[in-house]
C-alpha cells in the first residue's frame, strides 16, 4: 500500500476560478454584485428595483440563478436587460465554473453593472465564490427573527445585508430591529439596510448602496 | 444539499491521482473539512460512495477529519478559536454559531480575522498496485 499526498483544496479550486471572473471583470470595468437570500426573501423584487432605477445611467447584465425554472429571468428581460439564466438542476448555489461559462453569453463591453441573482438559499452559497465585488445577502421579516442566528457564516461573510419587508414585521410578530441587532452582533462592520418595496425612500438607500459600490469600484479599477 | 457537487470533485481528483500512480485499488480517502464550511461528512461519504460504485474507489473508507476555525488578531495573535469560550456560550445551540460567536481575539477582545476553518482538503489517498499485489502473494 502507498500513501499519495494530495493536498487538494476542493473549495480553493473554486476560489481560483472565482479569482480569473474577477480580472476578466476588471478588465472590462465592471462592477459584480452576488445577491444571495432565502426562496421568498424578495431578492428578484429588489433586484428589479434596482434595473428600473439605475438602467438609464449605466448598462446592466444579470445572470440569474435558478434550480429549473426561467421564472426569473424573464421577469429581468422584460426591464429590457439581457439576462443569462443559468440553471442548476439539482444543486443550490452558483459557483464560479457556472459564472465563468454565462460571464462567456454577456456582451462585458457593453456592461457597466453585472448582477448574479444566487440560488434561493441561505446555506450553500457561503462556500462558493463567484468572482464578485460585493456580496450581499438579503432576509425576510417574514422569515421570522431566528433566521440569522440559524445561518451566521452567510452573514459573516457577506458584505451588506438588507431586511427585507419591513412593513409586515408587525403583522408577522417579527422585530426588524432586533433582526438588525443579531446581524451586527455575527458582523459588526456590515452595513445593514431595511426595506420595503412600498417604501421608495427605502428603496432609494438599496439603489444608491449598489450604485455607491459600482462607482469606487471603477475608480480602482481604471487605476 | 451541494454534497453530491463536492463528491464529483473529490471522485475526480481521487481517480486521476490514483490512475496516475497505477492503482488498481484506492483503499482509503482522508479529506480535512473545516468545521465552518457547510459541508456535512456522512452525505459526503453517502455521494462518493455512489459515485464510486464500479470503480476503483468503489471500497475506499472515506476518512473525515474535522479541523478546528483559526485566527488573525491585529494585535498580533494567530491560532485556534477559544475553546473556553465555547464552552461558555454552550446554550446556544448550532455549533456553527458557537464558532462564529467566538470568532473574537481571545487576547484582545476583538473581532478577528477567520484564517482557518473553511477548507475543505484532499489530504491524502491510501493505493494498492499491481506491485503491492505480487509482492504479497509472494
Ligand atoms: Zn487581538
Amino acid at each position: 500500500m502507498h500513501v499519495i499526498n494530495m493536498e487538494h483544496d476542493v473549495f480553493k479550486a473554486n476560489d481560483k476560478l472565482a479569482e480569473k471572473n474577477i480580472t476578466k471583470l476588471d478588465k472590462y470595468q465592471v462592477f459584480s454584485v452576488n445577491v444571495m437570500g432565502a426562496i421568498g426573501s424578495g431578492k428578484t423584487t429588489l433586484i428589479e428595483e434596482a434595473i428600473k432605477h439605475l438602467k438609464d445611467k449605466y448598462k446592466i447584465a444579470v445572470i440569474a440563478g435558478d434550480v429549473v425554472a426561467e421564472m426569473d429571468a424573464s421577469r429581468f428581460r422584460k426591464l429590457g436587460v439581457p439576462t443569462i439564466p443559468v440553471n442548476t438542476g439539482k444543486e443550490c448555489h452558483l459557483d464560479a465554473k457556472l459564472v465563468e461559462k454565462a460571464l462567456d453569453k454577456i456582451d462585458l463591453n457593453n456592461t457597466d453593472l453585472l448582477i448574479i441573482e444566487n440560488v434561493g438559499n441561505l446555506i450553500c452559497p457561503v462556500d462558493f465564490k463567484l468572482g464578485e465585488h460585493l456580496r450581499i445577502v438579503i432576509v425576510s421579516v417574514t422569515e421570522g427573527d431566528d433566521i440569522i442566528l440559524k445561518h451566521p457564516m452567510i452573514f459573516k461573510t457577506s458584505e451588506l445585508a438588507v431586511i427585507n419587508k419591513v412593513d409586515v414585521a408587525h403583522a408577522v410578530d417579527v422585530n426588524a430591529d432586533k433582526m438588525r441587532d443579531d446581524i451586527l452582533s455575527l458582523n459588526p462592520d456590515i452595513p445593514v439596510i431595511l426595506t420595503s418595496k412600498h417604501d421608495l425612500e427605502s428603496l432609494k438607500a438599496w439603489i444608491s448602496f449598489i450604485e455607491l459600490g459600482l462607482r469606487r469600484t471603477r475608480e480602482a479599477q481604471r487605476k | 444539499m451541494h454534497e453530491f457537487s463536492i463528491a464529483c470533485e473529490i471522485f475526480e481528483q481521487v481517480q486521476a491521482t490514483a490512475l496516475a500512480h497505477g492503482a488498481t485499488e484506492v483503499k482509503h480517502v482522508t479529506l480535512q473539512m473545516g468545521r465552518l464550511t457547510h459541508t456535512n461528512p456522512e452525505q459526503l461519504s453517502f455521494c462518493f460512495k455512489a459515485l464510486a460504485e464500479g470503480s476503483i474507489s468503489e471500497n475506499a473508507d472515506f476518512i473525515v477529519e474535522m479541523v478546528p476555525p483559526s485566527l488573525e488578531c491585529a494585535c498580533g495573535y494567530m491560532g485556534p478559536v477559544d475553546e473556553k469560550q465555547i464552552r461558555e456560550n454552550s446554550e446556544l445551540k448550532s455549533e456553527l454559531l458557537v464558532y462564529v460567536a467566538a470568532m473574537e481575539c481571545p487576547v484582545c477582545g476583538k473581532q478577528a480575522h477567520m484564517t482557518g476553518g473553511r477548507e475543505l482538503i484532499i489530504k491524502s489517498i491510501e493505493i494498492e498496485t499491481e506491485k503491492d499485489l505480487a509482492a504479497d502473494s509472494k
